[in-house]
């Protein structure tokens, strides 16, 4: 813990600096435009701050400080300051049309394992239907004693949890199962969402409605334009499914299926149907759209996996990252997220030599089941080229795998859970690019 | 009269309360089986949920034409990037594997709960159960899995099986074992570092002086961020008439799917260049193939683009915004 780094094989890690520069297809000239002097070897980087006149710096009064801010209520719901860019991004070829596709989590500029509202990443099949929660409905029927119907106020009156747990979708990095392709966190791993979620567990709801022993899934369906639908084992209904009307302090945002959700902590997220309209218990399962046609992860020899529900341990190096590179030679707190959808995460592991060597990190913060943990790892750089990585262990005892290993089993075409150990090249001017190790 | 009449639907309610058991916290009201039965729209593999209707190959291709190809093709092999219905039998194998309904899907229940519940795109759960079944068979049809004479009901359509339904397994992950090793885990002289490739990523967010919008990719004007219509607006600050301001909203939930991107032969909103000879018909004849639907050899354009629920109103104000963003 805490230890400087020593490059242990260096001879390695100047073939890798010879390579990278050789790189093709990379437009790096305006990496290197920044007025970031890039110097070969290991010499030290040093970054010159632009010049600047500006009077509100030290030893001047800064100009916010002469005269009085708005008051109170001047926003009455606030929103980021204005020198802020954190938003969703999407990538524009991946889907046909807005209204059934995908956005990333600018996971690159969060700070904690909160997910701020307005920036969890979005996946509709069918747009945004615009709920009006007096007039939404939860219905629960099928093989149970007292089928009913619930209003928001019904569902309030239960007893209610709150879990810090995170939502990912499955094809989280699932644009670089054959190759790499994004060079950008946020579309690297950006699928990927951490929150306070507020509701009421489903076997509450379940107790209440008395379900017949013959009763063994749960048909879970949304309100949307998409109908979306999946099927739930009633296991993992009794075990730690929440309905949800609550984010991160207050109600569910639009996006995240206001006014009602499910959530199935640690599962793919397209299970946690949002805008939840209506629970049917039945003897088997559904086998819909979303879980047939799409969600099933087809194998190398044309057989394909259903029913693939769990998100399995993965992790990913946040800073440094390509939106955020290295502009300081010397102390750097290397930092990262780790997440199991099977319990919590025992430790993470980072290699600076693209998994020859490793060393322990150190978590920090809360340590939650199924939710986004921190890790760090101090250290200095002098300009030496990383090829860095991180390595999730979980509570199972589950290590994440190395890319080579998820191919040999899935081959190329599955698209979903891709949970592979992820690599960074920094390069010797702190720029960081994202390269495969195969 | 009405305060009566009001009363009754109370007494109703408190009828069953009485009957009906509560839970354990006597929470909630009873789901009646009118609520349920407007709801309950599942289809399951074994045929469960399947209405009473009928549908049949022959009445399915004149349906299809009007309400799917726009998007699905012809005959199933998707218009620009829409899905693929049709084909790719003998390819999920290979390293090009192409996932229809024919070649990947493994119960036809799926079709006819999916097309029911979420299609057309533009116009969910307007289709009746004659026009579900009809469709479905000739999609079944379309992939060679029933003969032109099908007639799809109840019974015949839960004995339909589809060729790839042996071919799923229920998930066996973990299937890779990683170990936790710390020293010379991997030989680095077989490393092969495998970098990205230019242009995919959108980066302007973080590409000093790129030029490029945060959510643009490579300066793609197909590509804005919502309705893709936005840079054409910025670009040439056209005022809308109230008329085109009251069909964006009819727009961005009926028309835009075919007309950003334009497919299906649509002329995309913005190009003045697609639009001006359409323009050039006037708007009497623009307004009747929008409210009518229209097919000629350079596209399909189905009637009030498969949103039946729409007033003409509508979609002549959805006219009104594509033209004035187009001339």
């Amino acid at each position: 813990m805490g230890k400087i780094y020593e490059p242990s094989l260096p001879k390695l890690m100047e073939a890798i600096a010879t390579e990278a520069r050789g790189m093709k297809g990379l437009d790096r000239r305006n990496f290197l435009k920044g007025g970031i002097a890039a110097v070969a070897g290991l010499a030290s980087v040093q970054i010159i701050p632009k010049a600047s006149a500006s009077p509100n710096l030290p030893p001047n009064l800064p100009k916010w400080q002469s005269h009085l801010g708005p008051g109170v209520v001047s926003k009455p719901y606030g929103e980021p300051a204005e020198f802020e860019d954190l938003q969703r991004r999407t990538v524009p070829w991946l889907t046909v049309d807005a209204a059934s596709s995908i956005s990333m989590t600018p996971l690159q500029d969060l700070e904690g394992i909160i997910t701020p509202s307005g920036v969890v990443f979005e996946r509709y099949h069918g747009g945004i239907p615009n709920v009006n929660p007096e007039q939404h409905r939860l219905i629960i029927h099928g093989l149970v004693e007292r089928p009913l119907v619930l209003t928001m106020d019904d569902l309030r009156r239960f007893p209610s949890v709150s879990e810090i747990r995170f939502i990912e979708c499955p094809a989280n990095g699932g644009m670089e199962w054959r190759g790499a392709q994004m060079e950008a966190l946020q579309f690297t791993h950006g699928m990927l969402a951490c929150c306070e979620w507020t509701g009421v567990k489903l076997s509450t709801l379940l107790a209440e409605v008395g379900v017949k022993p013959d009763g063994k899934w749960i048909l879970a369906e949304g309100a949307d334009a998409a109908g979306m639908s999946r099927s739930i084992p009633l296991e993992k209904a009794l075990d730690d499914t929440i309905i949800v009307w609550g984010q991160n302090g207050e109600a569910l945002r639009p996006e995240q299926g206001y006014p009602l959700r499910m959530l199935n902590p640690g599962w793919e997220g397209n299970t946690s149907v949002k805008w939840l309209r209506r629970l049917e218990i039945g003897d088997q399962p559904w086998h819909h759209r979303e879980e047939t046609s799409k969600y099933t992860d087809l194998m190398p020899d044309g057989r394909a996996r259903r029913f693939t529900w769990v998100q399995e341990a993965n992790s990913v190096i946040t800073s440094p990252c390509p939106e955020k590179p290295l502009k300081q030679s010397g102390f750097v707190e290397i930092r990262g997220f780790a997440w199991s959808g099977r319990g919590k995460i025992k430790a993470v592991d980072i290699s600076f030599d693209g998994g020859v060597n490793w060393e322990r990190t150190e978590l920090k913060g809360l340590v939650l089941p199924k939710a986004l943990t921190q890790f760090s790892y101090r250290t200095t750089w002098n300009g030496q080229p990383w090829l860095l990585q991180s390595r999730a262990i979980d509570e199972t005892g589950y290590v994440q795998p190395t890319l080579k290993q998820l191919r040999d089993e899935r081959g190329g075409w599955s698209i979903y859970h891709k949970n592979s150990i992820h690599t960074w090249n920094v390069m010797e001017n702190g720029d960081v690019f994202n390269v495969q190790i195969s | 009269m009405f305060r009566f009449l009001r009363l009754i639907p109370l007494v109703l309610v408190m009828t069953f309360s009485v009957i009906v058991s509560a839970g354990p916290l006597g929470i909630g009201s009873v789901a009646t089986p009118e609520m349920i039965a407007g709801w309950d729209i599942d289809v399951r593999p074994d045929g469960t949920g399947l209405p009473d209707g009928v549908g049949s190959v022959a009445e399915g291709e004149g349906l299809y034409e009007a309400k799917c190809a726009s998007c699905h093709g012809l005959f199933g092999e998707g218009e620009g990037r829409w899905p693929v219905l049709a084909g790719g039998e003998g390819t999920l194998d290979t390293l090009h594997p192409e996932k229809t309904v024919g070649s990947y899907w493994p119960y036809a229940s799926t079709l006819w709960d999916y097309i029911h519940r979420a299609m057309p795109y533009t116009a969910p759960q307007s289709l009746t159960d004659d026009e579900t079944y009809s469709i479905s068979a000739y999609v079944l049809y379309l992939n060679d899995i029933v003969d032109d004479e099908f007639v799809a009901n109840r019974e015949t359509f839960a004995r339909v099986k589809m060729p790839n339904e042996e071919n799923f397994y229920v998930d066996n992950r973990p299937d890779s074992k990683n170990e936790r090793c710390f020293e010379n885990c991997a030989d680095p002289k077989a490393f092969e570092i495998v970098t990205t490739i230019n242009g995919l990523t959108p980066t302007g967010h973080f590409k000093e002086d790129s030029g490029v919008a945060a959510n643009h990719y490579d300066g793609n004007p197909s590509a804005a961020s919502e309705s893709g219509i936005s840079k054409v607006k910025n670009d040439t600050k056209i005022v809308l008439s109230d008329k085109a301001n009251l069909g964006k909203g009819v727009y961005d939930m009926a028309c835009q799917a075919c007309h950003n991107p334009g497919i299906a032969g649509a002329p995309k909103t913005g190009d003045k260049a697609a639009w001006v000879s359409r323009i050039d018909q006037g708007m009497d004849v623009l307004n009747g193939h929008a409210i009518n639907g229209y097919q000629g050899a350079d596209g399909v354009m189905p009637a009030k683009g498969g949103n039946m629920s729409l007033s003409n109103d509508d979609v002549i104000n959805a006219v009104a915004f594509m033209v004035e963003l187009s001339r």
